[in-house]
Order: structure tokens, then C-alpha cells, then sequence
């Protein structure tokens, strides 16, 4: 089956550039620690191929904290690489879940992300798999 | 979801600056952060340029904040723990494009 070229084959026009069809996102989502790989499955399962988690505390103050009745400071930050057309969906999953489970608050933002270099990297970010034949980027 | 109307400040700071990071930008008026640990780099030449000293141990403070109070946020960040404090805090924020949880 022929497979696109991600990108055209470059030209003697210099002066046209390359421009991603797929647009992509960083999506940087914030939740307990406990609950952080339970947040990373449910991104994941959108196409998304890379995401590094990161160990981090919230700051608000223990008083506050107590008050709520809230024991939990410690958060992770998920940073995840997503296509542009699938965060509406990713964020719709995400606003779900923080509403519904018990302990599973957070908040997701995301980020456009304005350059990148690598087509193989590219079509991994974006899980181009159409631009693969036999673990090779064509 | 699709909201433009916050922005996400990232303060880069030595470690154990980041409630003087996070006094100062509830003051301007931010609810809330996150603190990532972080190592800093610097190239030695740069260092010596700029006499400034980097230390490797860092904290990340991550605040999204309305966008109307956002230059206020950095200001009093700046004003807090700016690169000529002890804090030697560099500040930035970054439009987002959506947002969820904030309700």
C-alpha cells in the first residue's frame, strides 16, 4: 500500500517551508500522585505515544489544607505530547473523570507547540503509523 | 474547554524559594501552584560573563492565572524573587490553549 511522505520532498524553492499537517500539543495535567498512572493510562489510549511524568507538591498551606479536610499535597505532573485533534477529546475524558471520582481532581492545560525538528520523531508524536514500512520512516 | 483566557507562569528558582515565589503571586492575586524539583545548567563562560553563579538544585513553580492579572503575578515574582535576589528567580508564562479542572 503506498504511504504519504510526512513532510513534501523538499524543492529548489528555499523559500517554501515545511509545514506539519498534524498540529501538536503539550498537555500538561496536574493530579495526586496516587491517581497519576490511572490519568496517564486514560491519555495514553488517545494516540498518545510519549509522556514523561514528573513528581511534584502543590503549595498550598497545610492550614488550608486542614481545613478542607485534605491530606494530599503531593501531585504529579503529566506532561504529555498530543495531537492537536485529540485534545478536545482527551480534555472532555479528563474534565469527566476529575468531576466524577472521588480523589481524582486535577487540572489540564494545553500548550501549542510551535516547532519541532525530526520527521521520525514527528510521525512518532503524532502516530503517523501510515508514514512506517518495516520500523522505517518513509 | 477551549479557553485562552489563562496562561501558565513557570518560575525557575534555587530550591526552597518557592513559597516566597508563591507569597508574592497570591498577593497579585493567583490561587494556587505547582512545584517541580528541577536541576539548573549553565555554561561556565556564561557564568562568569554575567557573574552570576547557577545552582544546580532548582525548584519549577508552575501558576495558571488569569490572563488579566498575569503581568502582575510576574511583576511581583520578579519583585520577590527576581535574578538579583537570592531567589535569582526567572519567570515566564506561555499561553494556553484549553483548560479543564478549574471549575
Amino acid at each position: 500500500m503506498p504511504t504519504l511522505p510526512i513532510f513534501p520532498e523538499r524543492t529548489g524553492d528555499t523559500t517554501k517551508k515545511n509545514i506539519a499537517p498534524i498540529k501538536l500539543e503539550l498537555l500538561v495535567t496536574i493530579v495526586d500522585r496516587k491517581k497519576a498512572e490511572f490519568y496517564a493510562d486514560i491519555i495514553q489510549s488517545f494516540e498518545v505515544n510519549f509522556q514523561f511524568l514528573e513528581d511534584a507538591r502543590g503549595t498550598a498551606k497545610s492550614e488550608i489544607l486542614d481545613y478542607l479536610g485534605l491530606t494530599e499535597s503531593e501531585k504529579t505532573v503529566i506532561f504529555s505530547v498530543a495531537r492537536e485533534d485529540k485534545v478536545d477529546d482527551i480534555m472532555f475524558a479528563l474534565d469527566m473523570r476529575f468531576r466524577s471520582i472521588k480523589g481524582g481532581k486535577g487540572v489540564a492545560v494545553s500548550v501549542p507547540l510551535t516547532s519541532m525538528i525530526g520527521s521520525t520523531v514527528y510521525a512518532f508524536l503524532c502516530n503517523a503509523v501510515g508514514t512506517v514500512n518495516g520500523g522505517a520512516a518513509v | 474547554m477551549s479557553d485562552k483566557s489563562y496562561e501558565m507562569i513557570f518560575c525557575i528558582i534555587n530550591s526552597g524559594f518557592s513559597e516566597t515565589v508563591m507569597d508574592a503571586a497570591r498577593e497579585a492575586g493567583a490561587r494556587g501552584g505547582t512545584v517541580v524539583r528541577a536541576r539548573g545548567t549553565a555554561g561556565k563562560e556564561a557564568e562568569e560573563l554575567f557573574k552570576i553563579t547557577v545552582h544546580p538544585d532548582k525548584e519549577v513553580v508552575m501558576i495558571l492565572v488569569p490572563k488579566d492579572i498575569k503581568d502582575d503575578v510576574l511583576s511581583a515574582i520578579y519583585k520577590s524573587t527576581g535574578i538579583d535576589t537570592a531567589g535569582q528567580g526567572i519567570a515566564f508564562s506561555v499561553a494556553v490553549n484549553r483548560t479543564v479542572g478549574l471549575g
